[in-house]
């Protein structure tokens, strides 16, 4: 272990335990910042329950499927995009137009449109993952250096082998930065869709916990939320690593 | 004879200005087989369009290319690129069976005749390292070793050493020639530098600028190998001189 590593073990842990002291000796209000202990104890006692396992199931569901149509449909119309001019005319201005609405501006409608169901928080989240993965797919497709396209040519490829062996490969990496801010969106999403309209999800169950001023149990959500977060970026990393893997410097 | 080019011409329209460049004005050039064709000039003479348009890259503007001997199966000509062109996400294997692979051959013969290549072009222990980890002298084996899977009659280069240092383009200049000794392949090759056309070339076009034209055909008798200091080079070397040497200043003139 680093000189680095020892420093930011004492950064979080000394921090954690002025905080617990602070609640604990009453000079913070537990109705403002729980100590962290309460915190921890309050998620043990929502796992036992089964509370806090079903909330992040239901949401898990609605940000895996999210994200998978959004990102499916970024990456087919990106690469589609990219390769074939009069795809990316037609695509351009819807694009330029859907870009910078803030998704969660959409939910409203798609409420109208999907009902109150998973569907319309579910298109909310594609949605917002689309267009992340489709403008970093785009991006990627224009950044190979065209005379790859020119030695696959020459090589024998058909269209066909260019897009499937040239394109798609070339664009991989930009598209795996597109996939990492849509997993960061559809967590932001799944949040905001699961504040009104819905009795199940770990955005309900932190909402519902701050109406009723239940401090601790919003503690709770959030630190779940940072967990999935985490975990989220962990597993495209991973991915990443195995999609791409001339990208890894070798020792 | 293996290729001729008949009249070719290839021309721009610069769209703002209406203006229409010629990059090539009439091009007649048989290539033979077996030779070390070098094709001599300054920037902007149209040697590497030249290249593009024998490669199929460029359609001429007008003009006529054969190949008397009819296609066959394998393929006639194969590029090797100035900048490599290799493709970073495949290893050095993967780059040398692209070829054979998009034309359907066989993961094993492709894979065989990849590590023939692998030998032939002194490569051995790399296969699966990636572009990145080679040196630029290791990345241009591997994109020869890539346009040679294909087992073309004719191996056009763009200037393939002139990213390179010094040192390591000479050891690649023997290279080449060893390459060309032992695949007895077509070489067309593309430079801007005298020394290299004399010290490879066993004909040497000459090129002007603006438009790119032939000015001169030269035959290179000289015995290989050949010495980059000897005596006979370096009268070859001064003739070649003296026929660019109006060219190049006209070139960088315009």
């Amino acid at each position: 272990m680093t000189a680095s590593h020892l420093r930011q073990i004492a950064s979080v842990a000394g921090l954690l335990a002025l905080w617990q002291l602070l609640v604990q000796t009453g000079k913070l209000s537990e109705l403002f910042l729980p100590a962290p202990l309460s915190v921890l104890a309050a998620m043990w006692e929502m796992t036992r329950s089964g509370q806090l396992p079903w909330a992040v199931l239901v949401s898990l569901n609605r940000v895996v499927q999210g994200f998978v149509y959004g990102a499916v449909a970024g990456v087919v119309l990106g690469l589609l995009a990219g390769a074939v001019r009069w795809i990316e005319d037609m695509l351009d201005p819807w694009v330029a137009a859907v870009y910078p609405i803030p998704k969660s501006a959409l939910f409203p409608l798609f409420l109208l449109w999907f009902g109150l169901g998973d569907a319309s928080k579910i298109a909310t989240i594609a949605i917002g993952v689309l267009f992340l993965v489709l403008v970093n797919t785009i991006t990627g497709v224009k950044s190979i250096n065209p005379v790859l396209l020119k030695a696959a040519q020459d090589l024998g490829a058909s269209r066909l082998q260019v897009f499937t062996k040239v394109i798609l490969p070339g664009a991989l990496p930009n598209i795996f930065t597109g996939l990492r801010l849509g997993a960061g969106m559809a967590l932001i999403l799944v949040f905001i869709t699961e504040i009104e309209a819905t009795k199940a999800g770990l955005g309900f169950l932190l909402w519902e916990a701050f109406q009723l001023l239940d401090t601790t149990k919003v503690f709770a959500g959030v630190v779940t939320f940072g967990l999935l977060g985490v975990a989220t970026t962990w597993l495209l990393q991973w991915l990443e690593r195995v999609g791409c893997p001339w990208l890894q410097r070798s020792n | 004879m293996l290729l001729a080019l008949r009249d070719i011409g290839k021309a721009w329209l610069i769209k703002r200005t209406g203006e229409r460049v010629h990059a090539l004005q009439s091009i007649t050039l048989d290539v033979h087989p077996g030779e070390f064709l070098i094709l001599l000039g300054p920037s902007g003479c149209g040697k590497s369009t030249l290249l593009q348009i024998i490669a199929g890259l460029e359609a001429p503007s007008s003009g006529e290319i054969r190949f008397p001997d009819g296609g066959g199966n394998g393929k006639l000509t194969s590029m090797v690129f100035q900048d490599y062109a290799l493709f970073p996400w495949r290893t050095v294997m993967g780059n040398i069976v692209f070829g054979p692979e998009v034309r359907s051959v066989s993961r094993i013969l492709r894979e065989e005749r990849a590590r023939r290549l692998i030998e032939l072009v002194n490569l051995k222990g790399a296969e699966h390292r990636y572009p990145h980890e080679l040196s630029g002298g290791m990345r241009q084996r591997v994109a020869l070793a890539r346009a040679l899977a294909n087992d073309p009659q004719i191996l056009l280069f763009d200037e393939p050493l002139a990213a390179l240092d010094a040192m390591t383009r000479r050891v690649l200049q023997d290279e080449l020639l060893r390459i060309w000794g032992e695949t007895g392949k077509t070489f067309v090759y593309v430079t801007h530098s005298l020394q290299e056309a004399v010290l490879l070339g066993s004909r040497i076009v000459l090129m002007t600028a603006h438009p790119g034209r032939i000015k001169q055909i030269v035959d290179v008798p000289l015995a290989r190998p050949r010495h980059a200091t000897g005596r006979a080079e370096a009268e070859m070397l001064d003739r070649l001189d003296g026929l660019l040497g109006e060219e190049v200043k006209r070139a960088m003139v315009v």
